[in-house]
């Protein structure tokens, strides 16, 4: 799986979640928490997002990642070693 | 109302997701003695208005978007904008009340465990249902959960009528949750002997029956009740008419861990309810019994009204039309005696063909016209837990 199709996939999440976000065009280098996600809510994006890559690793891994496309590239690397 | 006097009712073969036991179980012979389907009474359609968003409905348990709809309806007829949100209270009648939701993540997740949603750390906690109703409402006085089984429901109100009394809150909203029950509860309730309907389960329609010879256990319904209560001293509110007045109420519990009813326990709440409300046993003129088509709580009960004086009174049993809440139960039958109070008839107990005591002062099968001026209301629930409560005519 490409980080791309990684990053879509945590739009469809992020838009699931916080369905306001139905129309927003979204940018790499946003973050979750300015669009609004609280903690639970990013909680949840991110676990959803895990699973639909099926990766075995904890949340609190992906908690340095600042923007959606830092979240898309440390899980694309973790698809890689898994 | 319409519905309650013409005795309109949704028994059937339960199909929620959860409900029924899975094929495994009957496949494996894991449950032999099961020889018919979970029946009950399930709500079709909720219809969530648009004030409550997507977002909060997604992660909210089915017992939580009831008590959302349940609680804007109660909200907007009591006006409730007009309040102070820091003088409101929220007491939540249950405890354990969303098994089925529990039973769907084990489903889903149960051998992937790490994918478990973050939102179950908080969702399964029946508390949740008060976090997201004060969100959502801004109550911010106080909120709880209290748990009495099958009395939960008219606890809440007890509590609540306490919580006014002490001058903690000026309005105390008193909500039974919706016990959203899994197969599990089913079989454990039908293990026990508590819950129908061997004897009717090709017609589901006729296996409620309280008070019934015929009956066999109680027979489950979805629901979920709320009624707001609130001192006479306050101001009245711009087109807020009160239902009713509380006038006594008492609970009292048998030493008993067991779900057999004590009719010494029954006895001593009917009295402690009449003694506050300063009534004699010939002024309640309506009972609404807790009546759940139990074997041996019906007919406790009614030697229970028989030894309080209290055969006179008019007897129906709401439970043969919504079924049994369980931890709703004893709102939603203040709110059926409240409503009949207003409507000055009483609703027909459904299936009551043959009565167990045929001197009781039955509401059988046609609504009978007549004027409630003081009621009592009975909640009874595993564990010894007896609840009474009093009604009178709100002055005009």
């Amino acid at each position: 799986m490409t980080k791309d199709r990684i990053f879509e996939i945590i739009i469809g999440h992020t838009r699931e979640v916080i369905p306001e976000l139905q129309g927003y065009r979204f940018q790499p280098d946003d973050a979750l928490k300015d669009l609004g996600a609280n903690s639970i809510d990013r909680s949840e994006i991110v676990a959803m997002t895990i699973e639909s890559l099926a990766l075995n690793i904890p949340l609190t891994e992906t908690a340095r990642a600042k923007n959606i496309d830092e979240l898309a590239g440390l899980l694309y690397e973790k698809s890689q070693s898994c | 109302m319409s519905a309650l006097l013409k005795g309109e009712h949704a028994f059937g073969v339960m199909c929620r997701p959860g409900r029924q036991l899975p094929e495994f179980s009957v496949k494996t012979g894991a449950n032999p003695n099961q020889t018919a389907d979970f029946l009950g009474a399930e709500i079709h359609t909720l219809s969530l208005p648009d004030c409550f968003s997507q977002r909060t409905l997604r992660t909210a348990s089915f017992s939580s978007q009831v008590a959302l709809v349940t609680l804007l309806e109660a909200w907007s007829d009591a006006d409730l904008d007009a309040v102070d949100p820091y003088r409101i209270g929220l007491v939540v009648g249950g405890s354990n009340i969303q098994q089925r939701e529990l039973i769907k993540t084990h489903e889903t997740y149960h051998n992937r465990l790490h994918f478990v949603r973050p939102t179950y750390g908080i969702s399964f906690m029946d508390s949740d249902v008060c976090g997201l109703c004060t969100e959502l409402f801004n109550i911010r006085g106080f909120a709880y959960t209290i748990g009495g089984a099958s009395a939960s429901g008219q606890l809440s109100i007890l509590q609540a009528i306490q919580a006014v009394q002490s001058g903690q809150v000026d309005i105390c909203i008193a909500m039974g949750a919706l016990m959203d029950l899994s197969y599990w509860e089913c079989q454990g309730f039908r293990s026990l002997g508590a819950m129908g309907s061997d004897r009717y389960a090709q017609e589901p329609a006729k296996a409620c029956r309280p008070f019934d010879h015929d009956r066999d256990g109680f027979i489950y319904g979805e629901a979920c009740g709320v009624v707001i209560v609130e001192s006479a001293s306050l101001p009245r509110r711009k087109d807020v008419t009160p239902y009713a007045r509380i006038t006594g109420w008492a609970v009292g519990m048998d030493g008993n861990r067991n779900p057999n009813p004590s009719l010494e326990g029954e006895v001593r709440v009917i009295q402690k309810a009449l003694d506050q409300a300063k009534l004699s046993a010939e002024e309640i003129d309506y009972i609404n019994p807790h009546g759940t088509g139990s074997l041996i709580g019906d007919e406790i009960e009614l030697q229970a009204i028989d030894l309080c004086d209290l055969t006179h009174a008019y007897l129906n049993a709401t439970k043969s039309i919504t079924g049994h809440g369980l931890s709703s139960a004893g709102t939603v039958e203040v709110i059926a005696t409240l409503l009949q109070m207003q409507a000055r008839r009483l609703h027909p107990t459904r299936n009551l063909d043959n009565p167990i005591e045929p001197s009781c002062n039955w509401v059988k099968h046609q609504s009978i016209a007549h004027a409630i001026e003081n009621a009592l209301n009975l909640s009874f629930g595993f564990g010894g837990v007896n609840t009474a409560l009093c009604l009178g005519l709100a002055q005009k």
